[in-house]
């Protein structure tokens, strides 16, 4: 009868070894696909969430459960939980232990897959350079065009590669799902894929003065076409205003 | 909150075996608020607000406050039994746990800015001297040697041989405090400042931090010695300034061979 | 309050050097930095109620105010209340000590900790107070017309009070237990408070270096921080979480531990699975402790393989730390629970706890922080794993040991109608800025009229926040009320096994223990159920 029970006990410490593995085989990464980070970012918040929830209901529960169950009939009784024995106590640790691990890595492992597609910045990407100033952003297009408002076509990647001219800022894109510091002395970059005609705003997250709040700008996702030709005419503008520089 | 001092019951305190009174000490305030006029607030007046006479009224209450206050402390080491003895013996090395972190922070700092540039020393950087920081190294190991055979004479109970090996050992040190200011005083004269470039920054940090302990050391084997002049030694003292002093002897040699041999 | 002997006398409270007062000292230095620094609390949600200017007049009052409300409340309420407080008032009783190995250095941190209360507060009232918030990332720290070096130092002189209190403590839970108190006989608290206290002894330094180069680079030209002269900004990021991701766990522990003493006494029960609580609970969160800063940096640029190592190790400390819960929830099983006023803020602490811990596993994904990162999500999950958890377990502690400190009870109508106050309070407070969180409401805005669809919730988080301070100020009116003219205690009210309960009269004397403690090989400070 011991025997049986302690091997009842090493086939089930051996199962929950296995979780963590299982866990991680199990991992199924995102549905592929031609879904945007944005879109996949939503997607594993769910998962995430229900996990959280799951996790919190049953602690939740048991702790609420028990709570009442217990409660004293008579102040002057005592508890009646017994010693736990070696194998009740290793076994105490070693499942819990698993499962916990288990979920660690199932979502370490969706993580890393979303991860691996925010760092990996597509071949076809437009590459627009962002700077960060105490307190606007600005946006250079190479060929003379700064601006104070990110205008991007619709339907392609966007790759911004950014810089601080001064202290640390924080490019945040809420409708995206992306964000990246921005600071002085190193290039930092982010992508998105700009999928449908919109005006949103980029905001600074990382506290840089007084007027952190205030430093927003304007984001307009448009047509392709009326992206070019805004370029052309932004463009032909700069170069008149360098030729009208050097003139006066 | 209270300073009742009787049992639940109303049995008064002197009838319950140890301690009849609380116990007080007036030096460890004393020291704190020196520190606290001598640190931040001399060196706000100085850097921050620049008022020259704010700067000398901090410094001028701090620093009599602090000596005061550890004299007062070192007496009362000196007369009061502890509740457990030699404690400190076990004390001073994990303090010495704390003191490496912030060396290695420093050092830390030191790899991190040097393997991240592609020319080392950076421009503006003099030629280092090296017979120096060798001969210092000379000083400071023999003044390891030494404070321990002071401990040995100590552990012996000759108290005079005792003095005079701390004797030496306190001139070991003044003479490494000297070569520093020496090395200062000659890279400050080359316009090697601390804000010059990135090795000047670390070079000042990280010796000036070490020199800070050294200057500490010292101060500890001063404190052991006035009062073993008049025939008043703690063996755990001594342990502790010994056991510090052995510290500082082990960083600088990281020291030398980081800074001045890499 | 009066003494038959010696009445009030202030000379031997200032200089003391008696681990009891100064537990006092570092009480009223605390509460009354909570105090300070909720006030700022209130006035921060007034200000967050609408888009737009509300109760300050510039941004630069609210940074400031927001600065204090941070650094004030972690640094200068929560650590020292516990690692100052508890620590100092209960730790040398429940081993069985008559004092700490070096009283006189306990005086030496109690004073440090003053001093910094005094310069934090000294701080507000200057003329370009400091506005780093409580991280001080340069280069805006270096660059600013604030006055870094108040900051600065606040900081050095706390550090330094706490790295001589690990010692102090340290040592005396190694040297000074009471004969025949072995390893794992200690109650929970002083294992968590010694895992506190080592974490404190190896990771202040590299905050106290990081911000001395700050104060170089601010005030002595040097470049550590600025990437144009060979510094680099990111370096200040690194050592600076180096220490505060660590300082987290400073928090938890203590309070975790205070929780299973209350939970155990009150429930009269044995801890469940205590050797795998401590050893493998407690060990593991140390062991891991040091290794997942990177969490905290997850967007500032710095490498992917570091930022997914780490996304791994910050995932895995909810395993040590699901154990500590394993045993915690344990305790409770075939308990025989006394609902007493402590024990009403320890029930709601579970709760708290768990929602605290689980939101910081979104936060842990590197991926999800790409949009959760520096954002109200942020704030709602470290107000609910500190602000409430932790701060509610000091409450419990506080009425738990009550009757301890001054011979009397806190118990009472008041006591709970505050506490149900605080529970709902911070509920609809900090609830909200979950949501928002998650719909990109960014951290320290003082206005957001890029956000104006969020005003309504902020104007619930507002409303809560006024509960919680209601509940806190009965709280503290009940506690000063109960302290002079509660009811008299027992001597062991809760029936405790404890040595601070059963071997001490209520408050203890000089010296403590009127005779000398010794313990048996089976005796544990939860010995209740037969
Ligand atoms: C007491 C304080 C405290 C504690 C204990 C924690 C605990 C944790 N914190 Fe939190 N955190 C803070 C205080 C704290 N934090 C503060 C102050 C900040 C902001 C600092 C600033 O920028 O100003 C912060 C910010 C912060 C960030 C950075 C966010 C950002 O700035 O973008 C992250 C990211 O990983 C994080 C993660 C975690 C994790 C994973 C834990 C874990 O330790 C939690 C573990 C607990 C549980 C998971 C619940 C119980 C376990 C179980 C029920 C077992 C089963 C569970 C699973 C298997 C998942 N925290
Ligand atoms: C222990 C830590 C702790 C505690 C207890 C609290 C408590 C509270 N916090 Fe705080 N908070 C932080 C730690 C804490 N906070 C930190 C670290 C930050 C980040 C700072 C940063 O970004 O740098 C932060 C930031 C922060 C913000 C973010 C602001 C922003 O980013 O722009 C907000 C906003 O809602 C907030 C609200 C509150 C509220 C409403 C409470 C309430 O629970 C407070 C309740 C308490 C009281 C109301 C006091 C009661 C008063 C008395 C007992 C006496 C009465 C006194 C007089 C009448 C004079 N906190
Ligand atoms: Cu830029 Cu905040
Ligand atoms: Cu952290």
């Amino acid at each position: 009868m011991r025997l049986l029970k302690k091997l009842g006990l090493a086939v089930l410490l051996m199962g929950a070894l296995a979780l963590p593995v299982w866990a991680y085989e199990g991992a199924p990464g995102l549905a592929t696909g031609d879904l945007t980070p944005a879109r996949r970012w939503d997607i594993l918040w769910d998962h995430v969430l229900v996990d959280l929830w799951v996790i919190g209901v049953i602690f939740g529960l048991a702790a609420l459960y028990m709570l009442i169950k217990y409660k004293a009939k008579n102040p002057t009784d005592v508890g009646t939980a017994t010693k736990l024995n070696k194998a009740q106590a290793v076994a105490w640790a070693l499942i819990p232990v698993a499962v916990f691990v288990a979920d660690d890595f199932y979502l370490a492992a969706q993580g890393w897959t979303l991860w691996g597609i925010y760092r990996r910045v597509p071949e076809n990407a437009l590459e627009i350079k962002a700077i960060g100033h105490q307190w606007y952003w600005e946006f250079d297009y190479g060929n003379g065009v700064v601006t104070q408002e990110l205008k991007v076509p619709q339907g392609r990647p966007i790759v911004l590669r950014m810089h601080s001219e001064d202290v640390v800022h924080d490019f945040s894109l809420p409708k995206f799902r992306v964000k990246e510091d921005v600071m002085p002395g190193r290039i930092t970059y982010v992508w998105f894929m700009p999928d449908t005609v919109m005006d949103t705003i980029v905001t600074c997250t990382m506290y840089c003065g007084v007027a952190h709040s205030q430093m927003y700008g304007k984001v307009s996702v448009v047509p392709p076409e009326q992206y070019t030709s805004w370029l052309e005419s932004a463009v032909k503008a700069a170069a008149d205003q360098q030729t009208t520089k050097v003139k006066g | 909150m209270t300073a009742h001092s009787t049992t639940a019951h109303g049995t008064p305190i002197e009838h319950q075996g140890h301690g009849h009174h609380w116990e007080t000490s007036i030096a460890p305030f004393a020291v704190v608020f020196g520190v606290f006029f001598l640190l931040p607030l001399t060196f706000s007046m100085h850097f921050v607000y620049h008022n020259t006479i704010l700067t000398a009224v901090f410094a001028g209450i701090g620093l009599p406050l602090i000596l005061f206050g550890v004299a007062k402390w070192i007496d009362e080491g000196l007369t009061q039994k502890p509740l457990v003895a030699g404690l400190a013996g076990v004390g001073m090395p994990i303090f010495i746990v704390s003191e490496i972190f912030i060396f290695l922070s420093f050092f830390a700092t030191y790899w991190m800015v040097r393997l991240s540039t592609y020319s080392w020393p950076p421009e503006h950087t003099p030629e280092m001297p090296v017979l120096l920081p060798l001969f210092m190294t000379f000083l400071l190991i023999t003044s390891s040697v030494t404070v321990h055979i002071a401990e040995e004479k100590l552990e012996h109970g000759d108290l005079a041989a005792f003095r005079k090996w701390l004797v030496i050992t306190v001139l070991f040190g003044l003479a490494f405090l000297s070569c520093t200011t020496f090395e200062y005083h000659h890279l400050l004269e080359h316009d090697f400042l601390p804000s010059t470039n990135a090795f000047s920054m670390i070079f000042f940090s990280i010796t000036g931090f070490h020199a800070s302990h050294v200057f500490l050391g010292l101060s500890i084997f001063i404190a052991i010695l006035l009062p073993a002049l008049g025939g008043r030694v703690n063996k755990t003292f001594v342990l502790c300034g010994s056991i510090y002093w052995h510290f500082v002897d082990v960083v600088w040699i990281f020291v030398v061979s980081q800074i001045y041999f890499w | 309050m009066s003494d038959a002997h010696h009445g009030f006398n202030l000379r031997e409270w200032i200089f003391t050097t008696d681990h009891k007062r100064i537990g006092i000292l570092y009480l009223i230095g605390a509460l009354s930095a909570f105090a300070i620094a909720g006030t700022f609390a209130i006035m921060i949600r007034m200000q967050q109620y609408g888009p737009g200017m509300q109760v300050f007049d510039s941004g630069s009052g609210y940074n400031t105010a927001l600065y204090f409300h941070g650094a004030a409340m972690i640094l200068v309420f929560l650590i020292p209340a516990l690692t100052g407080f508890f620590a100092n008032y209960f730790l040398p009783l429940m081993i069985g000590a008559k004092d700490v190995a070096f009283p006189r250095i306990n005086a030496f941190s109690v004073w440090l900790f003053y001093a910094a209360i005094i310069l934090a507060l000294v701080s507000l009232v200057i003329p370009d107070p400091p506005d780093v918030m409580w991280t001080g990332y340069p280069p805006y720290s270096v660059t600013t017309e604030g006055n870094t070096a108040f900051y600065v130092f606040t900081v050095h002189l706390l550090g330094f009070s706490s790295i001589l209190g690990a010692i102090n403590f340290l040592v005396t839970v190694i040297y000074m237990r009471a004969p025949g108190m072995g390893w794992n006989q200690l109650n929970m608290f002083v294992w968590t408070i010694l895992a506190a206290f080592i974490l404190q002894l190896i990771f202040i330094p590299v905050l106290a270096s990081a911000v001395t180069m700050l104060l170089f680079d601010k005030y002595l030209g040097t470049h550590f921080f600025d990437p144009a002269m060979g510094g680099d900004v990111l370096l200040y990021q690194n050592l600076f979480w180096f220490y505060s991701h660590p300082a987290v766990y400073v928090i938890l522990l203590p309070a975790i531990g205070i929780l299973f003493d209350v939970i155990a006494t009150m429930g009269k029960n044995r801890i469940f699975n205590y050797k795998v609580c401590v050893y493998a609970g407690i060990g593991g969160v140390l062991a891991l402790a040091g290794e997942v800063w990177i969490h905290h940096l997850y967007v500032a640029g710095v490498p992917d393989w570091i930022r997914v190592g780490m996304m791994i190790t910050t995932l895995l400390i909810s395993v040590p730390i699901g154990l500590m819960l394993m045993s915690l929830w344990g305790t409770l099983y075939k308990a025989s629970i006394t609902f007493n006023v402590a024990m009403h803020y320890a029930s709601a602490c579970l709760f708290l706890l768990l929602i605290g811990g689980l939101t910081g596993i979104p936060l842990a994904m590197t991926v999800m922080t790409a949009n959760l990162g520096q954002t109200s999500f942020v704030h709602a999950h470290f107000h609910f794993v500190m602000a409430l958890f932790s701060t509610f377990a000091i409450i419990s502690g506080i009425y738990y040991w009550f009757p301890k400190m001054t011979g009397r009870l806190a118990e009472g109508k008041l006591a709970v109608v505050a506490f149900w106050f605080n529970i709902i309070g911070v509920n609809i407070t900090f609830w909200p800025l979950f949501i928002i969180g998650v719909q990109g409401m960014p951290r320290r805005y003082f206005s957001y009229e890029q956000f104006p669809q969020f005003a309504p919730y902020h104007h619930v988080a507002t409303y809560g926040s006024f509960l919680v301070a209601l509940g806190m100020v009965l709280t503290l009116i009940n506690w000063i009320k109960s302290a002079f003219w509660g009811v008299k205690s027992e001597a062991n009210p809760w029936h405790s096994k404890s040595l601070e309960w059963t071997h001490t009269p209520n408050p203890p004397g000089p010296g403590n223990f009127p005779h000398d403690v010794t313990v048996s090989a089976d005796w544990t400070p939860y010995d209740y159920v037969k």
